[in-house]
């Protein structure tokens, strides 16, 4: 499998001298679905700026596929590393839906027939058919969230970058996001990286995390970064809540083999559970059941 | 909300809606041009209700246009107001020295009647085409790229902007502020303007890298697919005659 994201002792400061990026060292395969979670103000976008090549590193450590992101040209740039944002409006910036996901295209230096058998496909993709010719602002903020990735579909990058995904979504709108993330991944083999709040959609959106407070804090499978309740509250992170109650669960005795991240994921683990012990999972409370359960509280508790 | 959207009646089916918009964009502004430097106040006048006609014509409600009309107007109107007073010439009427001159009655009216006109067709213009398509025709014109693409964003962004303001107003509201004609209101409207100056700033941050991000490097690319068709050289042909017209008519009458 090729590396896709090749980030090694990557630094960065804003101009008034403070630290954002403190030797962040990151190795992503290709077609892997990475999640970069951390607090406020940790880096993340300054670090998605660096993967497409918005902001040049000083040496030469942002490598993608291979390739040193820095040195190469704008059309090569934004064919490998396509990166959307957390605000809509500020990546809806023509006057027409079409304009904007054409956008991208034409910097390419596509032909007229190409641009536009890719606007439609991007359109498809997200499922906002025969918006060609709408305006921004006459759309929801979850057809415009749809557009702004279509706008970047539409270059048909190798890795896709988002920033807050999920962010101020209906559940329709924000199932529909995840459907459509998930089918470029597995389906068009995708590279994603999506930093994100939304705990819920992590089991998801992500094959491994990274977690990110200036420096790379941890990283590792989901279940293993939310098992430590250190690091989640050091990093102002939460468990997913399926995940806190299956821990609160195990104190009544209700004990699987892995602690589900999902609600998918529960079923299975708790069916399991259940067919081992021939049918029947019995709990109970015991003297210390209260004070294991506060513990599992507790640590997770801000 | 209601947006001030001045391609609100783009979609309506007129002869002027379906005209090339490059040709509109060139027949129209030489109309405006040609009707503003009209010296005399009859051929003006037949000028305001030529307008008046290509409105019909366009199907666009009257209301909208007037309603769009009105601050333009309301800034010519004090030539109306000051010019008869100021004016030397024949005298109309006359009050404890206080005069109200002929010729600086006519000088209002004609700066007015001028700006009614060319308000008119230039909101005809706009109005009978998407902005989109305007933007596109300014730049297949080859309307210098960097106006262009500051009116394509300046349009894009008064509505994001208009979001903004009445977002703020509405939480300043919900904690009891009311618009009062005193220190303490300007004061906080004047620190309003500043928030918006401010996330302004930050906004054209965050869209030049979303820009950047899809390999913009300053040149305004686009298709455009415009089309010439016999009808549009006709109605072309038409609007450069009238033009003509009214300048060689001008000029006999001078």
């Amino acid at each position: 499998m090729k590396t896709a994201i090749s980030i090694t002792d990557l630094n960065y400061s804003y101009p008034d001298g403070t630290k954002a990026l403190d030797n962040v060292n990151i190795e992503i395969e290709q077609g892997e679905k990475i999640v970069i979670m951390g607090p406020n103000g940790a880096g993340k976008t300054t670090l998605f700026l660096h993967l497409n090549g918005v902001i040049r590193a000083e040496q030469d450590n942002v490598k993608i596929f291979g390739n040193n992101i820095g040195s190469m040209k704008t059309e090569d740039r934004i064919r490998e590393v396509g990166v959307v944002f957390a605000e809509p409006d500020d990546q809806l910036f023509m006057s027409t839906v079409y304009d904007d996901i054409a956008f991208g295209p034409l910097n390419m230096g596509l032909s007229e027939e190409e641009v536009d058998r890719r606007v439609k496909k991007a359109l498809a993709t997200v499922g906002l058919e025969g918006f060609e010719d709408k305006v921004p602002h006459h759309m929801s903020f979850g057809q415009k969230k749809k557009a702004a990735l279509a706008a970047v579909l539409s270059m048909e990058p190798r890795v896709l970058v988002l920033d807050e995904p999920t962010a101020n979504l209906d559940p329709k709108s924000r199932a529909d996001l995840i459907r459509v993330i998930n089918d470029l991944n597995k389906n068009h083999g995708i590279t994603t990286v999506i930093a994100m709040h939304d705990i819920n959609a992590l089991s998801e959106l992500a094959d491994r995390v990274y977690v990110l407070n200036r420096s790379i804090v941890a990283e590792g499978p989901t279940r293993d970064i939310f098992s430590d309740h250190v690091l989640v509250k050091e990093n102002n992170l939460d468990a997913p809540d399926i995940f806190k109650f299956f821990k609160i669960l195990k104190c009544f005795g209700g004990d699987c083999d892995q602690t589900p991240m999902s609600i998918d994921e529960s079923v299975k683990e708790l069916t399991q559970a259940i067919e081992a012990l021939e049918g029947k999972m019995s709990l109970h409370i015991h003297e210390s059941t209260h004070e294991m359960v506060n513990d599992v509280i507790s640590s997770y508790r801000h | 909300m209601k947006y001030p959207e001045i391609d609100k009646y783009a979609e309506l089916d007129s002869l002027i809606h379906r005209f090339d918009p490059r040709a509109k964009i060139i027949t129209f502004t030489l109309l405006i041009f040609s009707f503003v430097f009209i010296e005399d106040i009859r051929i003006a006048f037949v000028s305001l209700l030529f307008s008046f006609f290509i409105l019909l014509v366009s199907r666009i409600p009257f209301g909208f246009i007037f309603n769009r009309m009105k601050p333009g107007l309301i800034f010519v109107m004090p030539f109306l107001i000051v010019m008869p007073f100021a004016l030397d010439g024949n005298v109309l009427y006359s009050y404890n020295g206080i005069s109200i001159s002929y010729d600086g009655l006519y000088y209002g009216s004609l700066v007015v009647i001028r700006a009614a006109t060319s308000i008119m067709l230039t909101l005809i213009m706009l109005g009978t085409t998407k902005m989109d398509t305007t933007m596109k025709s300014l730049h297949s014109l080859k309307v210098p790229s960097p106006f262009v693409q500051t009116l394509m964003f300046s349009y894009r962004y008064i509505f994001v902007f208009i979001d903004e303001f009445l977002s703020m107003w509405t939480s300043m509201k919900a904690k009891g502020f009311k618009v009062k004609a005193n220190k303490h209101s300007l004061s906080i409207i004047g620190n309003i303007v500043g928030m918006i100056l401010v996330r302004s700033y930050e906004r054209a941050e965050r869209v030049y890298h979303s820009m950047a991000s899809k390999g913009y490097t300053g040149e305004s690319r686009t298709i455009v697919k415009f089309k010439m068709q016999t009808a549009d050289y006709g109605l072309a042909a038409i609007l450069i005659g009238t033009v003509l017209i009214f300048i060689i008519y001008g000029m006999s009458l001078s």
